[in-house]
C-alpha cells in the first residue's frame, strides 16, 4: 500500500520546516524506525525516522527546499 | 564570528508515532511537560521510551529567563486535579522515576510549594515504590515553601543554577547566583538523606575557570549530582550561543567535577537535567 509521508510538526508553534537532507534513496527497502530525512530546527537536527517497513518510492522534494507542517516529502510503499 | 552549523553530535531520531502516543496521554489528562514547553531535543528518544518529565502549574511561567523556552506571562491558578493526574499518567507509563518540575510562580505565595507536595503524595499513592524527583524553582528562597517540598520527601531534590555567576544577570535576570546556591544548601541541611542536584549550561560564554569556580560553589552547598549540558538557543531571540562545546570538553568536565568531589555527574552535549535521571539515581544509590 501507498502512502505519503509528511512534514512533521516537531513542535506547537512549527509552521515549515527545511528538509535538509536525505538518508535514504528512491528504491531503497527501509526498516521501520530507520532514519529517512532529516529536518533542521533551532536547537537540533532532527533525523525523522520511517514508523513503517517498506520501500522509499518516491522523493517528492530536494535537500534544502522548505516544506510545510503535513505537506507530502515522500511517497512510500509500506511493506504488506 | 562562530560556525553556527550543527556539529555531529547534536543529531537526534524523532519517531512521529512514538512521540504521539505519548503526547495525546498528557492532552487527555490536561498535563504539560517540559520537554514539549522547552522544546527539548531528547523529546523524541524519552517519549519512545515512556519517560517525560511533568510540567507542573501550568505552562505560564512568571519569570523571561533568557535561555528558556518556556512562555512568559500571566499564569493560571494551580489546576487542583493536577496532582491526581500527574499520578495517573505515570501509572499508565510505567513509570519507576518521576521527575517534576514546574515554571516558576512568583504570584503565588508559596511559590507552588503546596502543589509539589500534593503531587509526590499523589505518587506515593498511586504508584507505589516509585521515586520522586522535584526540580524546583527558588521559590525566592522562601524556607516556608521549602520546607513543604522537603517534608514531601521526594527522593532527589533538583534545582538548577544554570550558569555561572558572571552570567546570572544577563541570562536569568530576576534570579540570584547566590540565592539559588542557598536554596541547595538550606534542603540538605533540613534533610541530609535528600539527594541534591543541580545543573548548568556550557556554550554561553563562560570559560573554564568560571566554571571550575561554579563547580566549587555548588559542591559546597553539598550537592550530591551535577549535570552539565550545551546550551542550545531556542530561537534568535533569545540569548546568543557562544560556542559548541565537544563531547571531549563534557569530559573534561565530568573529570573535574568528579575529581572536585562530586558524587555523581552527568555531562554530555544533550544531557539534561531530567535526562536518564533514573540511571543517575540508580548509580547513586549504589553508592551507599
Amino acid at each position: 500500500m501507498e502512502k505519503k509521508i509528511t512534514m512533521p510538526r516537531l513542535r506547537p508553534e512549527m509552521e515549515n520546516g527545511v528538509l535538509c537532507a536525505w538518508l535514504k534513496e528512491e528504491g531503497d527497502a527501509v526498516q521501520a524506525g530507520e532514519p529517512l530525512y532529516e529536518i533542521e530546527t533551532d536547537k537540533v537536527v532532527n533525523q525523522i525516522e520511517a514508523t513503517e517497513s517498506g520501500v522509499l518510492k518516491k522523493q517528492l522534494c530536494e535537500e534544502g527546499d522548505t516544506v510545510d507542517v503535513e505537506s507530502p516529502v515522500a511517497i512510500f510503499e509500506v511493506r504488506a | 564570528m562562530m560556525d553556527k552549523r550543527k556539529p555531529e553530535w547534536l543529531k537526534v531520531r524523532y519517531n512521529a508515532e512514538a512521540v504521539n502516543e505519548v503526547a495525546a496521554l498528557m492532552r487527555d489528562l490536561n498535563l504539560n511537560t517540559v520537554c514539549k514547553e522547552a522544546n527539548c531535543p531528547n523529546l523524541g528518544e524519552c517519549y519512545r521510551k515512556h519517560t517525560s518529565t511533568f510540567l507542573i502549574l501550568g505552562s505560564i511561567c512568571t519569570r523571561n529567563c533568557r535561555f528558556c523556552n518556556v512562555t512568559t506571562g500571566k499564569p493560571l491558578p494551580p489546576d487542583p486535579e493536577e496532582p491526581m493526574n500527574v499520578a495517573r499518567a505515570a501509572k499508565k507509563l510505567g513509570l519507576r522515576h518521576v521527575v517534576l518540575t514546574c515554571s516558576t510562580r512568583d504570584d503565588l505565595p508559596d511559590g507552588g510549594a503546596e502543589q509539589f507536595a500534593k503531587t509526590v503524595r499523589a505518587i506515593r499513592e498511586v504508584c507505589p515504590g516509585t521515586t520522586v524527583e522535584t526540580l524546583i524553582s527558588d521559590m525566592k528562597m522562601n524556607t516556608d515553601a521549602l520546607d513543604v517540598v522537603i517534608a514531601a520527601h521526594p527522593e532527589v531534590l533538583n534545582h538548577n543554577v544554570e550558569t555561572v555567576e558572571e552570567l546570572q544577570a544577563a541570562v536569568r535576570p530576576q534570579a540570584r547566583y547566590q540565592r539559588s546556591l542557598d536554596v541547595l544548601r538550606y534542603c540538605k541541611r533540613q534533610d541530609p538523606t535528600l539527594l541534591t542536584k543541580t545543573g548548568f549550561m556550557v556554550g554561553l560564554g563562560e570559560t573554564e575557570e568560571q566554571i571550575s569556580r561554579l563547580m566549587d560553589d555548588i559542591l559546597d552547598t553539598g550537592c550530591d549530582i551535577l549535570t552539565i549540558g550545551q546550551y542550545l538557543q531556542p530561537s534568535p531571540q533569545h540569548y546568543p550561543l557562544a560556542r559548541y562545546a565537544t563531547p571531549e570538553d563534557f569530559a573534561r568536565y565530568k573529570e573535574m567535577a568528579l575529581a572536585k568531589g562530586f558524587r555523581h555527574v552527568a555531562s554530555a552535549p544533550l544531557a539534561r537535567s531530567s535526562y536518564k535521571a533514573w540511571e543517575v539515581l540508580e548509580d547513586v544509590h549504589d553508592l551507599y
